[in-house]
């Protein structure tokens, strides 16, 4: 019910078109209220994305009478890597969010960012869904540069997340499609959860209410605004690392990120051919565990796992 | 010569990984020093083979006792990827030259660097031999980026045609240039080649302007010829020819060649019905810098980049990212 289009196209060389498609839910009587973009697959390994589109569209086919904005659905924006478990740009093997904002006169990835920027200019918002890459595991969680802190932290906590983490700014950084969107005027949330290549049904349904709610909180969609969590925010304590002490095979002793105790154990290093414990993994604060590793090998410091702890206060 | 591990690394199954250098001269010499950086990423083969060649004149140079100043060459960074056919580092495909000053608590590729730049720091020069970052090549040229303690007269010693001299990327902040120069070392890059091939008469002449270089800044005591008076780019002086078509790109022409305005600089064929689909002709007159270097092009890429003398009309943007 939504419109398909095909928003950007770049012929290839043998017989074939890049495109970048998306789905348009316009209100049925009336001008739009706003305009957000939920956006996946800048990463083509990343896959959580994909699914929540497919949630959000599947209610908005079933509810058209809620919608009083412009909602742009873009599953797969690196749909060459999407379909082809490639995290890069192909060919050029280049990480499409470090392109941004991209220019018409660079190489394919460039205009590829250049397009995509294009094509959402003017958007109200935009919601980036990113599930960390193959390496990690993260509850759903947001990340947000210190300088945009006032304007995005407010409209995080309505996402029905784990936790809201504001970072440093770092100039690389500024590479990113969050980066370029919000320098446009477009509130642009980074959302990672979940872990590349995988999907998890229980964070697709969690962040559609976020993102109902949130669309509800700004008039785009006619319905109340749902009851939802609160997230943990950062700026309330800090975030250690726990990073590989030596190569070999991580084994974690923890199924699911959780609530872990100061000096438990997260999990082990092993090695395959000695049949050694070369490593036990301990957790060096209490709190959080929001990351944790999901692909077993590991290099010396390799990253095990993030836990987040509030300070001045034993959990 | 020296030759010794910078940094190494234990894997889980393979055999350690290791950065290694060679040192030529007296450790405790009072004249400058140097430090060449050959191949980051694994496709960087006219890199290491530069770098490589370097060392082995360098070994003859400090026999005859020529060397006076401290030459620090580092062919391969990144060997782990060379002997597998990747670019990047092969667990996690991070590219190490995005990874400066590195973190020494941090990720693997974070402690590579870490380890690297402790080593390349306090160098009075650092050269850094890069490839390029599409399907391209070119005429070496120097890239030297403004970070506010850049030196450009010091570049011009090398006597290569261009300089392009321009402010830099946010993405470049996480390179080893910027890094390397933020740490008062004279850093610049020398970028050519095409990747994952050699190309012969290209390597001698970046081999000749680094011998060039390290003569006239008084490290290398050999006479040389005079290199090129160098000219800095101006991005107005450029002009860019894109592909309207994607398809099988037959080029006519050749990096370095002088080409006159109107002249046919090669065609695109429909990859599947062999028919022609565009005849690529030089809006200007000028000398061809940079080609697409893969038989298959996409659509919009950038076929031909052309320094001419006279600004040309024929530019649709100002900006332009990579070089
Ligand atoms: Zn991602």
């Amino acid at each position: 019910m939504g419109l398909i289009e095909e928003v950007l196209t770049i012929e290839l060389p043998v017989g074939e078109n890049f495109r970048i498609q998306r789905c348009r839910y316009v209100p049925k009587k009336g001008e739009p209220t706003k305009r957000i973009s939920v956006v996946s697959g800048i990463h083509g390994d990343e896959l959580e994305g994909q699914y929540v589109c497919f949630l959000l569209g599947q209610w908005l086919r079933e509810h058209p009478e809620a919608i009083k904005g412009t909602i742009d659905i873009y599953p797969a924006i690196n749909s060459l890597g999407i379909d082809s478990i490639t995290r890069s740009v192909p060919f050029y093997d280049v990480d499409l969010n470090r392109t941004f904002p991209g220019s018409k006169n660079d190489f394919l990835p460039a205009q590829i960012a250049d397009g995509v920027v294009d094509v959402m200019r003017g958007s109200d918002f935009a919601i980036d869904i990113h599930s960390s890459n193959v390496f990690l595991r993260e509850i759903p969680q947001v990340r947000i540069a210190k300088s945009q802190e006032e304007i995005l932290v407010p409209l995080a906590n309505l996402l029905n997340i784990d936790f809201v983490w504001v970072h440093d700014a770092v100039t690389v950084l500024e590479s990113t499609f969050a980066h370029a969107m919000n320098t446009i005027g477009t509130k642009t949330l980074v959302v990672e959860m979940g872990v590349g290549m995988r999907l998890g049904e229980a964070y697709g349904h969690q962040l559609l209410d976020g993102l109902l709610n949130l669309m509800a909180h700004e008039g785009i969609l006619d319905i109340a605004p749902l009851d939802v969590r609160f997230p943990i925010q950062s700026h309330v304590g800090e975030v250690a690392y726990l990073n590989a002490a030596c190569p070999g095979l991580f084994v974690p002793a923890i199924d699911h990120c959780q609530i872990i105790k100061q000096g438990s154990v997260v999990g082990h290093i092993v090695s395959a051919l000695s049949g050694e414990v070369l490593d036990e993994v301990i957790a060096p604060i209490g709190g959080i565990l929001f990351t944790i590793r999901a692909y077993p090998i590991v290099y010396e410091g390799s990253l095990l796992g993030r836990i987040f702890g509030e300070n001045n206060e034993a959990i | 010569m020296k030759r010794f591990d910078i940094v190494t690394l234990e894997s889980p199954n393979r055999a350690a990984f290791r950065i290694e250098g060679f040192l030529f001269g007296d450790e405790n010499s009072k004249g400058p020093s140097v430090a060449i950086v050959g191949a980051m990423s694994g496709d960087h083969i006219n890199q290491l083979y530069v770098a490589s060649g370097l060392v082995e004149y360098l070994r003859i140079k400090e026999e005859e006792g020529n060397i006076i100043g401290r030459i620090l060459v580092i062919p391969a960074v990144n060997a782990y990827a060379i002997n597998m056919g990747e670019k990047n580092w092969p667990l996690d495909k991070t590219d190490l030259n995005m990874m400066f000053p590195g973190y020494a608590l941090g990720e693997t590729t974070q402690r590579i660097t870490s380890r690297l730049f402790e080593t390349l720091k306090g160098y009075d020069y650092g050269i850094i031999l890069e490839g390029r970052r599409d399907q391209g090549m070119c005429l070496p040229y120097v890239k030297l980026i403004q970070s506010g303690y850049e030196d450009l007269e010091c570049v011009k010693d090398l006597g290569l045609g261009f300089i392009h001299y321009r402010p830099h990327d946010p993405i470049e902040t996480a390179m080893l240039q910027y890094n390397w120069q933020l740490w008062e070392t004279k850093a610049f890059s020398i970028v050519f080649g095409k990747n994952g091939a050699i190309d012969q008469s290209t390597s001698n002449e970046v081999h000749t302007a680094i011998v060039r270089f390290l003569s006239k800044r008084e490290m290398l005591d050999t006479p040389v010829f005079e290199g090129r008076k160098s000219n800095i780019v101006d991005p107005n002086r450029i002009t860019i020819l894109k592909a309207s078509r994607a398809g099988i790109l037959i080029s006519k022409v050749q990096c370095g060649a002088h080409v006159q305005k109107g002249e046919t600089l090669g065609k695109i064929i429909d990859a599947l019905s062999g028919q022609k689909l565009e005849k690529i002709v030089s809006p200007c007159e000028g000398i061809v810098t940079c080609q697409y270097a893969h038989p298959l092009i996409f659509q919009n890429s950038i076929i031909f980049r052309i320094a001419s003398v006279e600004h040309c009309c024929h530019i649709d943007s100002a900006k332009s990212t990579s070089d």
